[in-house]
């Protein structure tokens, strides 16, 4: 029997007064602690509009009917093959400390243990700041989150851990870098050069998600609008002349973890989109050509399992809706989030206290993924919040945990399994309205940059930060074994970690005074009077806001100018952030 | 200080670290809590720390640091404020700072640290018990 809506919008307040009512009081409440959604508030017939099929527009149910990694999954668990090491035509492991000696080291001792996937560079704060490791405000970081990046020898000499079958041309790079992303494209070009390998050849993918830096992250240099600058020029760049290499890894992840909501994230992140968009198209692109070469590093973070499903869904519809109808992308693929993993918990869900329970909160974070699109990635190992690096045995718990999601308990073998559900449906539908209310706020103050610029991104995400921990400490969200269930009668489950030496102490402790040895001698040894005229060059292009920087930040990087030198030369010409107060 | 004067607490970012959650959340905790809160904003040196601390007449610094680089600046603080002879304003650090570090940290003359899940009110009780004793 068919019901209609009028009948269940009856049967609904009645259900409302006879059953939950009675219960609410009988158990003293205010209101229902849980809720019900009926075939009322997402319509069924919108369905082909609103989900459609997974690899069709608007991709709500997913870019495709299933990705890649799991074309081969089970192959892959049989032959005992371990993707998390990368190998030939993939990206290796995130890191990176020391000198770029240390680091290649590093590299070539995974390489011996199998782990052969391609750079996967996380730089020091020094090099992401854009200054050279010899830098009064570079002591103490030298070589400490990350390698320490001067100049485009110390680039290479990373790159001596890539040859022959791992050579450039073979495994993608990935460059966890933002404001001088352009000095570091530019040293993987000269590289290239260097090399002998067409740059059509290259791929990997830089950071480049300059905005957020801003509202979460804090690596930026210059103003925003000068930053966008830079942005259009490498978008511009890449898109001409290195069509297989990706353009940037657009991040929400990032502001979650500063505080965001997730409202703020999904709005702000797609405020971000838009201005990249504009900047390639203000660099004379056609927006179908470039689009598809942006890529997202998985936004979203919170324990909130079914918000976080939703979340997803709501993304791809709305980037998908924002390329086709406001740049009327025709390509699907510009208008996909093309991103590695999808939902995910946060660093910040995890705990200090009690640990372990870190991998129980990693799991559901997981299972959010694997429902919206994305591997069941039990992300962070449980050690996080420890500070002290991932261990052998957390990384394997992590790892051990996402297997078990995929083949055990199968979570990845249907493709959206919330599409249709009545409380899924409503839930995107929620978030996606709220997100464009608050996208249009920021449109209406002039977009991403004016909305940096006046501060607002920034003081939303801090009184989002301190609101949630106002409520953590009056007990309106709760969170197991900090606000409860700290009795005395709880106990600390033992952990075992033994650390792998991933990174030596004792060259860490060094790395800064080697590093500077390495700076110093590179100053003896280049030409000075090529140096000074290319980066002399690079001030002349600057001023002119027409001309794209990138030949010239090549040209400087070929003559052994160092980071810092040609991002002082941008700091004259454009000025340099101010760091936000409260 | 005086009996009805505010507590004055700098809330610092010194270095390169970008990670800002902590130092905006509690200084509008300790705002709430009826403190003066300046806060520098991301990238200062130890020196500009110390001289805002001297110059604001401040009567506790918190320093917030996750990159790891927490035992050299501080450092470099508690020495500046002591070249300065204020090393009467207590210094707390905040941030992810592993077990062992804290000891390190406390005995350089830091007075207190405080890493994740801490709740602000304890923060507060903390300096008002500590500035409490000194006066």
């Amino acid at each position: 029997m068919r019901n209609s809506k009028k009948e269940i919008k009856e049967a609904l307040t009645k259900w409302e007064d006879e059953v939950v009512s009675p219960r609410v009081k009988k158990f003293n409440l205010d209101k229902s602690p849980t809720t019900f959604y009926p075939p009322l508030s997402s319509d069924s017939s919108h369905f082909m509009e609103k989900v459609g099929f997974p690899g069709q527009f608007p991709y709500t149910a997913g870019n495709n009917p299933f990705e890649f990694w799991r074309a081969y999954a089970n192959f892959a668990a049989k032959v005992g093959y371990r993707s998390e090491w990368g190998g030939t035509g993939r990206s290796g492991k995130y890191g990176g400390f020391g000198t770029p000696a240390d680091y290649r080291d590093y590299l070539l001792r995974m390489q011996s243990m199998g782990r052969i996937g391609g750079p996967n560079i996380a730089f020091d704060l020094v090099t992401q700041c854009g200054y050279d490791s010899d830098s009064s405000f570079a002591e103490g970081e030298v070589g400490r989150v990350g390698v320490a990046v001067d100049s485009l020898r110390d680039f290479a000499v990373i790159y001596e851990a890539f040859t022959g079958p791992l050579d450039i041309d073979k495994v993608p790079s990935n460059f966890t870098i933002n404001a001088p992303a352009a000095v570091l494209i530019a040293m993987y070009v000269c590289l290239a050069k260097k090399r002998g390998i067409p740059l059509e050849k290259l791929t990997g993918t830089p950071q480049n998600d300059i905005l957020k830096e801003f509202i979460a992250r804090g690596t930026y240099i210059y103003p925003p609008a000068q930053s966008l600058r830079l942005f259009r020029d490498t978008c511009v760049f890449c898109c001409k002349h290195m069509p297989e290499f990706n353009i940037n890894s657009i991040g929400g992840y990032h502001m979650r973890e500063a505080g965001a909501t997730r409202v703020q994230d999904l709005a702000f992140s797609m405020a971000n989109g838009i201005a990249y968009i504009e900047a390639g198209i203000e660099g004379g692109l056609e927006v179908d050509e470039f689009a598809p070469a942006f890529t997202f590093n998985a936004f979203g973070g919170s324990m909130e399992i079914y918000h976080e499903i939703a979340f997803q869904r709501a993304a791809r519809r709305m980037w998908a809706h924002i390329l086709k109808e406001r740049f009327n992308a025709k390509d699907p693929k510009s208008m996909q989030i093309r991103q590695p993993i999808t939902a995910h918990i946060g660093c910040s869900s995890t705990t200090l206290q009690r640990p372990l329970n870190n991998l129980a909160r990693a799991v559901v974070g997981g299972m959010a993924a694997g429902m919206s699109g994305g591997i069941p990635g039990a992300f962070p190992p449980f050690d996080e919040p420890l500070g002290l690096g991932h261990s052998q045995e957390a990384t394997q718990l992590q790892q051990d945990a996402s297997r078990i999601m995929v083949f055990e308990a199968k979570v990845t073998d249907v493709c959206d399994p919330w599409a249709g559900s009545y409380f899924m449906e409503s839930l995107t539908d929620g978030i996606e309205k709220d997100a464009l209310a608050e996208l249009k706020k920021i449109e209406k103050m002039g977009g991403a940059v004016a909305a940096i610029e006046n501060g607002y991104m920034q003081r939303a995400v801090a009184k989002s930060a301190y609101e949630r921990q106002k409520k953590i400490e009056n007990q309106e969200e709760l969170v197991v074994g900090v606000n409860c269930f700290t009795g005395e009668n709880e106990i600390d489950v033992s952990i075992n970690r033994c650390v792998e030496a991933t990174y030596d102490p004792d060259l860490m402790k060094t790395a800064e005074e080697r590093q500077k040895a390495n700076l110093a001698r590179l100053k003896r040894e280049r030409n000075g009077t090529a140096v000074g005229s290319s980066l002399k060059n690079l001030k002349v292009q600057a001023e002119n806001q027409d001309k794209n920087l990138m030949p010239a930040i090549c040209e400087c990087v070929e003559n052994d100018a160092t980071l810092q030198e040609i991002c002082d030369v941008l700091r004259e010409v454009f000025g340099e952030a101010k760091p936000m107060k409260i | 200080m005086g009996g009805d004067s505010k507590i004055r607490v700098l809330i610092a970012k010194p270095g390169l670290d970008g990670h800002e959650r902590g130092a905006h959340v509690v200084a509008y905790g300790l705002r709430d809590e009826g403190f003066e809160v300046i806060y520098t904003g991301l990238r200062q040196s130890p020196e500009q720390i110390v001289s805002a601390a001297v110059q604001e007449d401040v009567d506790v610094v918190g320093l917030s640091i996750l990159s790891g680089a927490h035992l050299s600046l501080t450092k470099k603080v508690m020495d500046g404020l002591k070249a300065k002879g204020a090393n009467d304003i207590l210094v707390t650090v905040g941030g992810i700072i592993p077990e062992e570090d804290k000891k390190n940290l406390e005995k350089m003359g830091v007075g207190g640290v405080f890493t994740s899940g801490t709740k602000i009110k304890d923060i507060a009780a903390f300096i008002r018990t500590k500035l409490g004793e000194s006066s």
